[in-house]
């Protein structure tokens, strides 16, 4: 008897009992449901994780910050002017692996126009901001060159605090603001930015929509008199994967004019990390109930076939009497299991598609069933299967024809 | 040489720390074609002789050849092959496969054997089937058909390998005199086509209806 054959019957017995074999099969359907949509999440997850690094710059985005100093400062430490506009100005010159350089100047002041009044975020900065961050304008335009070379009192509103300044935010354009008392014309909008990783997240770009740009040589002159210490510098690889070599280059451009590595170099997007830690946890509590389900449902299934072997012992032997070998009647159980385990991968398929369209559509998250999950699926309840099934096959083809003929 | 050529046959049973000896040196003798009965009392060993006869078993001592092969050094896989090969079973309780159709049932000794496609084996089973007068229950499956009618597609399957011989074992222990009678003819028309039969009872009447009888006691050829 082939193997085909075994399995043509398999596919049969479970056909007649389909209840009973659906029932016994619960634990692997589950589990194999489980994995598929822990898998289609995760996946999701991943996609988006990716879409968020690319929303605030993309790989190839570096970013260069202070690093946090010591209470005892060396004296190279005292020397080092630390990061300033003219390190950012050097790298725009000098830096062969960066296509675009911004410099950030960040501190909270006082927004007002008419009778709003409230503190918030400025930055003060240069066009490459834009380019680097893919910030588009709403209404208006970002900054330009002309403006940081002229020190232009020119200001371009967030999506949120041009709303909150002026009612709807079109309204805001050509209007004056001021910052710390001192104003500003409105040149530009920016569009609304929105990500969200799920639907009980916030918006995880909210604070882009919070701010204000001004030209950073602006900030500096009526601000900061002489100083020109900037918070940030935002740099654009000149390839999507040259961040390697930027962050080498830029290091240690920027260790020569300090004397000292006072500085972090970062790429964009870290951050998304820390948000993707929280569904970490909801997928691995997924996964281990989908393992325990397996393996409770390995168990059931390695349970009924010994039973079914045990309640078709004269059946063995008879088989055995007509010249069936060991080998033959392994094969049969084990086709058995093959069968059954195939149809519970796809019912747990199935359930799982459904689960992660639930999902999906509930907490609105991008997530899909591939095929390499479903082939990851089917050969998982396949392995469990094959597994539970090894003993039952070996106890059926390891019986003696006289006893099996002899018992019941 | 005799298609059963059995001589010394022993055969001993170990329960936990004791030896059950079942059968205690017996010869056995049977012509091709030959209609031979074994009977003798429950307990006498006669089932065991079947069992070594049918190449189930092995014995503990002794020799067996059977249609010119060495059956008493054989194990496992080769003592299947040569059941399926030379020995045609029909059992008291008939033993079909209850989810199979009767043509299915026929034609499984061809599908453990190998070599024959779906469509060839069952071509052979339908033809026996036809062959016993079967040929309008064809397509059933067994709890369909009457006792008489099991037994005779049991006999079908048996003979489905054109085996050395048929190994019946109470044939008719299961059934009514009239379905038990029929079931003798057609075990007298199967020996009458030129099988030889060997049959397993401890029914007198059906005992006769065999060309010899061999008579067990005590694990010993009683006369």
């Amino acid at each position: 008897m082939s193997f085909l054959e075994a399995l043509l019957v398999g596919l049969a017995e479970a056909r007649r009992h389909l209840g009973q074999t659906l029932l016994s099969l619960l634990g692997l359907i589950l589990g194999t449901a489980s994995i598929v949509t822990v898998l289609a999440l995760f996946g999701g997850q991943t996609k988006q994780t990716q879409q968020f690094v690319a929303e605030v710059g993309g790989a190839g985005t570096v970013i260069v910050r202070d690093r946090e100093q010591s209470q005892q400062l060396s004296a190279t430490e005292l020397a080092s002017d630390r990061m300033t506009y003219e390190d950012a100005e050097y790298l725009k010159d000098n830096a062969t692996t960066l296509s675009a350089v911004a410099p950030g100047w960040a501190p909270t002041m006082r927004y007002q126009a008419g009778d709003r009044d409230f503190p918030g975020q400025v930055i003060g900065t240069t066009p490459d901001y834009a380019i680097i961050n893919d910030i588009r304008p709403m209404v208006g335009r970002y900054i330009s060159d002309l403006d940081v070379r002229r020190r232009a009192r020119v200001l371009v509103l967030g999506w949120k605090f041009a709303d909150s300044l002026f009612g709807h935010p079109e309204a805001a354009l050509g209007k004056l603001v001021r910052l710390d008392g001192k104003a500003f014309t409105v040149v530009g909008v920016l569009e609304r930015e929105v990500f969200q990783f799920a639907v009980w997240s916030g918006n995880a770009l909210e604070y882009r929509n919070e701010r204000a740009y001004i030209p950073i040589t602006t900030a500096f002159a009526l601000y900061m008199g002489t100083e020109t210490r900037i918070a940030f510098l935002t740099l654009r690889a000149a390839t999507p994967t040259g961040a390697r070599a930027a962050t080498e280059q830029v290091g240690s451009m920027l260790f020569l004019r300090h004397g000292v590595e006072d500085f972090d170099i970062t790429p964009s997007g870290a951050g998304a990390n820390d948000d993707a830690q929280f569904f970490l946890l909801f997928n691995f509590i997924f996964l281990v109930v989908g393992v325990i389900s397996l393996i409770a449902g390995g168990v059931v299934i390695a349970n009924i076939l010994i039973a079914s072997v045990v309640e078709r012992v004269r059946e063995f032997g008879t088989r055995m009497a007509l010249g069936a070998t060991g080998m033959q009647i392994f094969a049969q159980v084990l086709a058995q299991v093959v069968v059954i385990a195939v149809l519970g991968g796809l019912a747990g398929l199935g359930l799982g598609a459904a689960l992660t369209g639930t999902v999906a559509i509930l907490m609105r998250m991008p997530a899909a069933v591939t095929v390499e999950i479903a082939t990851v699926a089917i050969a998982t309840s396949l392995s469990v299967g094959i597994v539970a099934g090894l003993y039952p096959a070996f106890r059926a083809a390891r019986l003696s024809p006289v006893e099996a003929l002899r018992y019941g | 040489m005799s298609l059963i050529n059995a001589h010394g046959i022993t055969k001993v049973y170990r329960l936990g720390r004791v030896d059950v000896p079942a059968l205690r040196g017996v010869d056995v003798q049977v012509e091709q074609g030959e209609y031979v009965a074994i009977t003798g009392p429950s307990g006498s060993g006669k089932s065991t002789l079947m069992h070594i006869l049918g190449c189930l078993d092995s014995p503990s001592d002794g020799e067996y050849h059977l249609d010119g092969a060495d059956i008493s050094a054989l194990r496992g896989r080769a003592l299947a092959r040569i059941r399926n090969q030379k020995v045609g079973f029909v059992f008291q309780t008939f033993n079909l496969m209850p989810r199979m159709t009767i043509d299915e049932n026929v034609a499984l000794p061809l599908q453990y054997r190998g070599g024959f496609s779906r469509r060839e084996r069952l071509k052979r089973a339908r033809a026996l089937l036809e062959r016993l007068g079967l040929g309008d229950r064809i397509g059933h499956r067994p709890d369909e058909l009457s006792g008489g009618e099991r037994q005779r597609v049991a006999v079908a399957r048996s003979l489905v390998g054109e085996p050395a011989m048929l190994l019946v074992d109470e044939p008719t222990g299961n059934l009514d005199s009239k379905a038990g009678a029929e079931v003798l003819r057609t075990f007298r028309e199967v020996h009458n086509a030129g099988n030889t039969i060997v049959m397993v009872t401890h029914d007198m009447h059906v005992a006769a209806e065999a060309q010899r009888s061999i008579h067990i006691a005590d694990g010993k050829i009683a006369a």
